[in-house]
């Protein structure tokens, strides 16, 4: 499932650099990530817990951050596996000055399998949209407070 | 003989248990000490096992064991290969646990054996697999194309099979035909949904080494044959009870489902008998599946609409593996030219591995495919030359003067596919009658005046039944009067108690409550084959028919001597064995019985043995073709896409009728199946092959509300390949009915133009069609 949207963000790009870099707020913002370790620097094992549809679980997975431009883009990826079957999210970031902020263009593709993609594969573009708005509107918010 | 039963209404011998809820169904079985597995199933439809460690599930509370591929041993697979075919030149079957390669979702990984199901599956949780993605083939024109990936990496394609079948000279012919005439046709993949899923309990018995299984399959005699070759057991130390069956439909007609060799393994190793029951979810992804097909069809007429040559191309998906072997697209491809005159016919399929659930024949097992094919060219052609729908089948009918018709094709049981009797001119007259066909024009512009979007639908089909090799029928007469019969095949609803009671009680004069039906159980008889191809009542039956006859003779024979008669002047009626004439002279059918046991004295030589007691094998030559007519009336809200069925029509042949009640519920129960694949139900997956119907919220069964009450008139034209003239009923419900409903939906939006080339539709495509309809009314 593919999806995308942008988000402008009030800092500027090398702030929201940082933050997006920064391990503290993308456990604090990345919804429903229960713990958040570094195995190396861009490489972090995860543990999320998400509900879609009726079904709720626990995936054990890792983050990874590859491909980096400093400060303008970057490659997210999410693998997940629990007893409800497994997610994978992978998505790109870019960043551009918008006036005295920043435009935040991301491009995501979920995938899906087991127990959560039977039930909740037709749910799956909303929520995914839903969460990745949680973890932009998040991301504002600290950005907002901070400046 | 009295012929009083066989061809009455007789209420159903196994209805009273059903009804009150005393069946016994597989996981009805409560056996002492029983452990319960759960199978942990691939999430991914294509992945590399990278690592499996099941050593946290094995040390979680409750767990008796584990079972991965490793720990198989000998019966790691792959299994079976049920029907080899010369063109399957990549006969592929699973492993019973996949080993480093998972190739559709759903694909057995590990199997838990716990306590309870709850810990079994809190603990399958618990099992890590790593699993490294593969590219899926999903798509099935993508899965067949050069440079697709490969479902299986070592064949270089998944093209498993490729193979025709001719009749003529379709080029010639197709050359000179003055209308020609092309479409491409899809039917979509769909899953029976009997009402009990799969199931299986096992028990081994270390002091007498015997096996025993009770599964909910329509095959118990093959598995309990595989089972003994797989175990190095004699076959009679291992027995297989397929017991009450909620619905089969041909799924359960497999040999071997993984599970069926994975509980009855843990139940060996263990030494305590093992239950595992399929859960919905897993039946929506591990049981077989059915219907793919992408047909490019052609068809040439003369000016008169007879049909000159035909030839469909098409791809048939067989799913991740293929142990069924071509049967679907063998079927497809024979049923195909129906009950019309098909001088020069080419039909070519390749046979397609995607990463997504094997497909094995569900009811109508690709006839609905290729009358869906045959119909829809026919109604392009009669729109096109301006003739009639019902006259343009009429002039390609086969006559009743030319049988028997040999069509020039090989069916799926290697024999020629020569129809055996029938009429179908009659057929077309009587539906075409109960539907109100004369009249519809006018009835037609009389909706359109109120605004109704109202149409009607007309489809013929011939259908394939009762094929060989054989099936065999003990009948035994009980000192309590009461009759026994044990047959080889399984019934899953079908109403055998029933019929083959009718046919024994026309034999001994007793009443079909009188005779006691046992089915499906090893130990009860040995030889078999199974419940398939609406065989049953045609071969068990016949077979159930000549034994009862042999234990009538024998009845006369010791009859004669206790009354001092000869043997051809007893009679048997009313549960009496009497002299002709004089009633007076009279014992009961069980006195009879008793006394053909006798604890003393000698024996007459020419009673052959004791009791009333015979079995008779009947073994056909080759199948029977029964044949029939659907014709419906659908309204369409052309706003909401919604199709209400307002009246269904089904005419049948079937020769002559054991149960008309019974055949008439057969019809119902394909109709609605075949309502559903034409409307309602489809197994739809995202293009990574994960399934996105796996729930009755997202697969949508027709229920009362969506299936009208159906119609039914009866021709009988009995068949010569059988002494009882019958042929089989449990398909003809399905097979045309997504052809009549197609048409009909075209008809009802006439106005629009739409034209109709896939099943199934749903509400949202029949707005897509209108949406992008030719014209607007």
């Amino acid at each position: 499932m593919k999806i995308d949207g942008t988000n402008t963000l009030p800092a500027s790009v090398d702030t929201v650099w940082k933050t997006i870099n920064d391990p503290e707020a993308l456990r604090r913002c990345t919804p429903g990530l229960k713990e958040l370790k570094a195995i190396s620097p861009d490489n972090y094992a995860a543990t999320l817990q998400i509900g879609i549809a009726a079904v709720k679980g626990t995936y054990a997975g890792t983050l990874r951050i590859t491909d980096k431009q400093a400060p303008t883009h970057y490659r997210i990826i999410l693998e997940g596996t629990g007893g409800a079957g497994f997610m994978k999210g992978e998505g790109t970031v870019d960043l551009e000055p918008q006036g005295d902020g920043t435009l935040l263009k991301w491009v995501g593709d979920i995938q899906i399998g087991g127990l959560i993609a039977g039930v909740g594969q037709r749910m799956l573009g909303g929520i995914g949209k839903m969460l990745i708005g949680q973890f932009f509107k998040c991301l504002e918010e600290s950005l907002g407070s901070g400046s | 003989m009295s012929t009083r039963y066989a061809g009455a209404r007789v209420p159903r011998n196994e209805d009273p248990a059903l009804l009150r809820g005393r069946g016994l169904f597989v996981d009805d079985l409560a056996l002492p000490n029983l452990a319960h597995a759960a199978v942990l199933r691939s999430p991914h439809a294509h992945a590399r096992i990278v690592r499996i460690d099941a050593g946290r599930a094995r040390r979680a509370p409750g767990v008796a064991a584990v079972l991965t591929h490793a720990d198989l041993g000998e019966f790691g697979g792959p299994l079976p290969m049920l029907i080899p075919h010369p063109t399957l030149i990549h006969p592929k079957t699973q492993q019973p646990l996949a080993s480093s390669v998972v190739r559709h979702v759903g694909e057995p990984v590990a199997l838990v054996v716990a306590e309870s199901r709850y810990a079994a599956e809190d603990a399958s949780d618990l099992i890590e697999v790593e699993y490294a993605p593969l590219p899926a083939a999903v798509d099935l024109t993508a899965a067949a194309a050069p440079g697709a990936p490969l479902v299986h990496a070592n064949t270089g394609t998944n093209v498993c099979a490729h193979y025709t079948q001719r009749v003529g000279d379709v080029e010639h012919a197709m050359a000179l035909a003055p209308h020609r005439f092309r479409e491409r046709l899809v039917v979509d993949r769909g899953t029976a949904s009997p009402i009990e899923t799969r199931g299986v309990v096992a028990s081994w018995d270390p002091r007498t080494q015997r096996l025993e299984i009770w599964d909910s399959t329509q095959a118990p005699i093959p598995i309990r044959n595989g089972l003994a070759a797989m175990f190095h057991l004699p076959q009679p130390s291992v027995r297989v009870v397929a017991p009450d069956v909620g619905g089969g439909f041909g799924p359960k007609v497999m040999m071997f489902y993984p599970e069926e060799i994975l509980v009855p393994l843990a139940a060996m190793r263990l030494g305590r008998p093992v239950k595992w029951i399929e859960d919905r979810r897993e039946h929506f992804v591990a049981t077989n599946q059915e219907r793919e097909q992408i047909h490019d069809a052609e068809i040439g007429l003369d000016e008169t609409g007879r049909i000159l040559a035909l030839r469909t191309v098409f791809l048939y998906d067989a799913g991740a593996y293929c142990p069924y072997g071509l049967i679907v697209p063998i079927v497809a491809s024979t049923t195909l030219p129906g009950p019309y005159r098909l001088p020069n016919y080419h039909a070519e399929f390749n046979a397609v591995f995607t990463n997504k659930t094997t497909v094995s024949p569900y009811r109508g097992a690709g006839r609905p495919h290729g009358v869906f094919v045959m119909e829809r060219l026919l109604d392009r052609a009669a729109c096109e030359l301006g003739i009639d729908r019902t006259e343009i089948r009429r002039r390609n009918l086969i006559q009743p003067d030319e049988f028997p018709y040999a069509v020039g094709l090989i069916y799926q049981d290697n024999a020629p596919v020569e129809y055996d009797s029938g009429n179908y001119p009659r057929c077309l007259e009587h539906a075409t009658e109960m539907i109100g066909y004369a009249g519809w024009a006018d009835q037609q512009a009389a909706y359109r005046a109120a605004g109704r979007c109202v149409g009607l639908g007309v489809a013929c089909y011939v259908e394939g039944t009762g094929i060989g090799p054989y099936e065999g029928c003990r009948v035994t007469v009980d000192p309590s009067g009461k009759v026994f019969v044990s047959t080889g095949v399984g019934t899953q609803g079908q109403g055998h108690m029933t019929s083959f009671a009718q046919l024994v009680a026309d034999q001994l004069g007793v009443t079909p409550r009188d005779v006691v039906v046992r089915t499906g159980d090893t130990d009860g008889f040995r030889w078999g084959t199974g419940t398939f191809a609406s065989r049953a009542a045609v071969v068990a039956g016949t077979a159930a028919s000549l034994a009862a006859q042999a234990v009538r003779e024998k009845t006369q024979l010791v009859a004669a001597t206790l009354l001092e008669a000869r043997p051809k002047e007893i009679d048997l009626a009313e549960g009496k064995v009497f002299v002709r004439g004089v009633p007076a002279r009279a014992l009961s059918l069980g006195e009879v019985a008793a006394a053909a046991n006798p604890l003393r004295f000698a024996m007459p030589a020419e009673w052959e043995g004791p009791g009333l007691e015979a079995t008779r094998y009947f073994a056909p030559p080759r199948g029977t073709f029964s044949n029939g007519v659907h014709a419906c009336i659908v309204e369409v809200d052309p706003e909401t896409g919604m199709v209400s069925l307002l009246r269904y029509v089904v005419v049948h042949d079937c020769g002559r009728l054991i149960n008309p009640m019974i055949v008439e519920g057969q019809i119902h129960g394909g109709v609605a199946q075949g309502i559903g694949g034409a409307y309602w139900e489809k197994l739809a997956y995202d293009a990574q092959g994960q399934p996105l119907a796996t729930t009755f919220m997202d697969y949508l069964l027709p229920t009362a509300v969506e299936v009208p009450p159906i119609e039914v008139g009866h021709e009988e034209t009995p068949t010569p390949l059988n002494p009882l003239g019958v042929k089989g009923a449990g398909e003809a419900g399905v097979i045309p009915v997504g052809a009549a409903i197609a048409q009909a939906v075209e008809d009802a939006l006439r106005p629009f133009d739409i034209h109709i080339t896939e099943m199934p539709l749903s509400p949202n495509r029949v707005r897509q069609l209108v949406a992008k309809a030719r014209r607007t009314p």
